[in-house]
């Protein structure tokens, strides 16, 4: 006989996880969270971004192989928050055109959604952590509830950097941001310091610590951290049943029962939880078409840098920019190359660290450097393009042959970038440069392409043959094992993906409420 | 070599970093203090914490007062609380304490003088040093750079050198 623990077992306490925590529990559901990383606070992120380093993925390591790595390290997230302790905060929704990219273009994976089941979700979100942002300026906008809060204020080098956009017949917007303008909800408004990446710890970001965390526990949820699950246990009765979590803490190896399981450990861990569940007489939960761990995506992006004459300022502001174009990105077939795209403009941005301006100068060095980054940090403009990266199922997490100190199993992630995409990134790099030069930047160089955000491998699907969840991330050969999370995405879109993260993950609440 | 620290000037520092070996003793200090007091450190040689430094300091100015080896050594100590940014480019912990060997023992022995430094690194950017073994010396010349601008701009002292107000929201009580 099985004992129940709580109605709900939530495995990662990071956006999508504490969303549902919070929902479920405020519905009525007693809710336990199983977190594989340690407790934070508001308190405890500090400014700095060596010590933000500790917010990131550690171990155990994630090794990776392709020809564009997801970069596993720099993009997860570990302990109370997730990813989301570290995220910049850019909350946009996907195109309606995102949702069928194999319908309109014959590539890639359809949602088994559409916009318009979405969009409610987005409404609810929105007004529930407070955006900023001009909905009317944004002329490429689904059709959605306006902003509740009005946009940031623009600071010097946004102002610079529009001319270039302007100059070359193109169009930016107020970035969308889930950062207060004005004080929200009991959280206050932003300082404008570019701190966002070391996690927000005055609140006016809305990570999860700030908005979910607080509900959730209220509501009765319990929250365990330094648990970190090592697999789900299908009911030996009735195999189309997880009855358990296994997982490890404190040097012990315990197990928790729930009428339902829901596994939000961020993309490559879910999988990882998953693909670690196998046992002789039974697959993987969700893989009984080897679908699952496939089709990985990472958007491309790549930052562009320029250096004016007039003073920018760029550490005001805030990490995520201050503008948005989105000229381009629903023309996914136009020449150069496949997918959508969009830049962020206008980085508030520190002398060091992987994506600060002295870094991404390796060739200045010695007696030469110290007066570039003086000029660098009065006078330096920058962007990034986010561009969609195409599902292709040969990009995986599988389960590495390494084992870590309690024998679970390393996860391993390939991912290669299809070519048109990557022609799509270097077409939009290149455009990016002529838009700083047409900015009046005397100097322009490029970042290098890197991997951002992490979705796909546990891909929702209305066909059982070819996906591994539902719509609403119920397992398919499960009845009570869900999956949130960007896991989910059949396609990645170009947009950063936090805010459908929660939209989903408060339509799989909702729906998960609706059932006895 | 400066006078050991006192027990009362060690409470009176309060916010502080690790531990280092100094003159035989375990001491209570931050890396740019460790550095001063000529630290043993406890994962590299003394060899190879001098040559990092030499390099670091030739890269980025005043890396190797800013404690650029105590720095590393500190943590390679760390194990999975590292704070370097390998992490971020696929370095795992294990591996990180073999790369900045391998690095050290480069430029121990192919590196001249101090003052041939600037040419050294050059011809690490390029690739072009004959007999440099271990991961590329371009990419080591990346990380090492990074790592020194880290402690030399990465502090709320290094913003000062520059005229960045810092607008901490919360100070860091110590620069790692």
């Amino acid at each position: 006989m099985v004992s129940k623990n709580c109605d709900v077992i939530i495995v990662g306490a990071g956006a999508a996880g504490l969303t549902l925590a919070a929902r479920l529990a405020e519905g009525g559901k007693s809710v336990s969270i199983l977190e594989a990383g340690p407790e934070r606070k508001l308190g405890d992120l500090v400014s700095s971004q060596i010590w933000a380093r500790k917010l990131k993925w550690s171990e155990p390591a994630v090794s990776e192989s392709g020809n564009h790595k997801i970069g596993h390290a720099f993009n997860a997230g570990t302990g109370t928050g997730g990813s989301a302790l570290h995220h910049y905060g850019v909350w946009l929704r996907m195109h309606e055109g995102d949702f069928s990219l194999s319908s309109d273009h014959g590539v890639g994976l359809d949602w088994p959604l559409n916009y318009e089941e979405l969009a409610p979700y987005y409404d609810q979100v929105q007004a529930e952590i407070g955006l900023s942002g001009d909905s009317v300026k944004e002329r490429w906008r689904p059709q959605g509830a306006p902003y509740p809060m009005p946009p940031l204020p623009l600071f010097a080098q946004s102002r610079v950097l529009a001319k270039g956009f302007a100059k070359t017949g193109r169009h930016t917007s107020p970035l969308p941001l889930a950062i207060n303008s004005e004080p929200y909800q009991g959280r206050p408004a932003c300082h404008y310091d570019g701190w966002c990446d070391s996690g927000c710890s005055i609140g006016a970001l809305g990570n999860p610590l700030a908005v979910w965390l607080p509900r959730a526990l209220a509501a009765g949820a319990l929250l365990e951290h330094n648990a970190r699950v090592s697999r789900v246990i299908r009911d030996a009765n009735n195999t189309q049943r997880v009855e358990s979590v296994e997982y490890l803490q404190d040097g012990e190896r315990k197990t928790m029962q729930a009428d339902r399981i829901i596994v939000a450990a961020f993309a490559v861990q879910s999988v990882r939880i998953l693909l670690s569940s196998a046992t002789e007489q039974h697959s993987a939960p969700g893989n009984h078409s080897d679908k699952l761990g496939r089709y990985l995506m990472t958007h491309p992006a790549g930052t562009i840098f320029g250096l004016f004459d007039e003073e920018t300022y760029p550490h005001q502001g805030v990490t995520a920019g201050q503008l948005l174009s989105h000229d381009d990105y629903d023309e996914k077939d136009a020449a150069g190359g496949f997918g959508s795209s969009q830049w962020m403009i206008g980085h508030a941005i520190k002398p060091h660290d992987l994506l600060g301006y002295g870094t991404n100068r390796p060739d200045i060095f010695g007696a030469e450097l110290e007066p570039w980054l003086k000029r660098a940090s009065r006078h330096l403009g920058n962007m990034t393009v986010v561009c969609e990266d195409i599902p292709l199922p040969e990009n995986r997490i599988t389960l590495s042959d390494r084992l870590d100190r309690d024998g679970i199993a390393h996860a391993h992630a390939h991912h290669d970038l299809e070519p048109s995409a990557a022609a799509r990134c270097t077409q939009r790099m290149s455009e990016g440069a002529d838009i700083l030069r047409a900015a009046g930047a005397s100097e322009v160089w490029a970042g290098p392409r890197i991997g951002q955000h992490h979705m796909g491998g546990a891909v929702m699907g209305s066909n059982p043959e070819e996906s591994v969840t539902d719509a609403f991330g119920r397992v398919h050969d499960t009845d009570n094992l869900y999956v949130a999370g960007p896991a989910l995405f059949p396609s990645s879109g170009a947009v950063n993906p936090t805010f459908t993260i929660t939209a989903l993950a408060s339509r799989q609440a909702d729906h998960i409420l609706s059932i006895n | 070599m400066p006078a050991p620290l006192s027990r009362r000037h060690l409470l009176a520092r309060g916010t502080t970093a690790g531990f280092f070996i100094v003159a035989g003793q375990w001491l209570w200090l931050t890396p740019r203090e460790a550095e001063a007091r000529v630290f043993d450190p406890q994962v590299l040689s003394p060899e190879q914490c001098k040559a990092l430094s030499i390099l670091g300091d030739a890269l980025v100015p005043g890396a190797a007062d800013a404690g650029i080896a105590a720095y590393i050594d500190l943590q390679l100590q760390a194990g999975d609380e590292s704070l370097l940014i390998g992490k971020y480019l696929g370095v795992d912990t294990p591996a990180q304490t073999e790369f900045y060997r391998a690095a050290a023992d480069n430029v121990i022995s192919l590196a001249g003088d101090k003052n041939s430094m600037q040419t050294f690194a050059t011809n690490m950017a390029s690739d072009s040093l004959s007999g440099w073994a271990g991961p590329p010396a371009s990419y080591v010349l990346f990380v090492l750079r990074a790592d020194a601008l880290d402690v030399t701009y990465g502090t709320p002292e290094g913003f000062e050198r520059l005229g960045i107000p810092y607008m901490a929201q919360i100070k860091p009580d110590k620069p790692w």
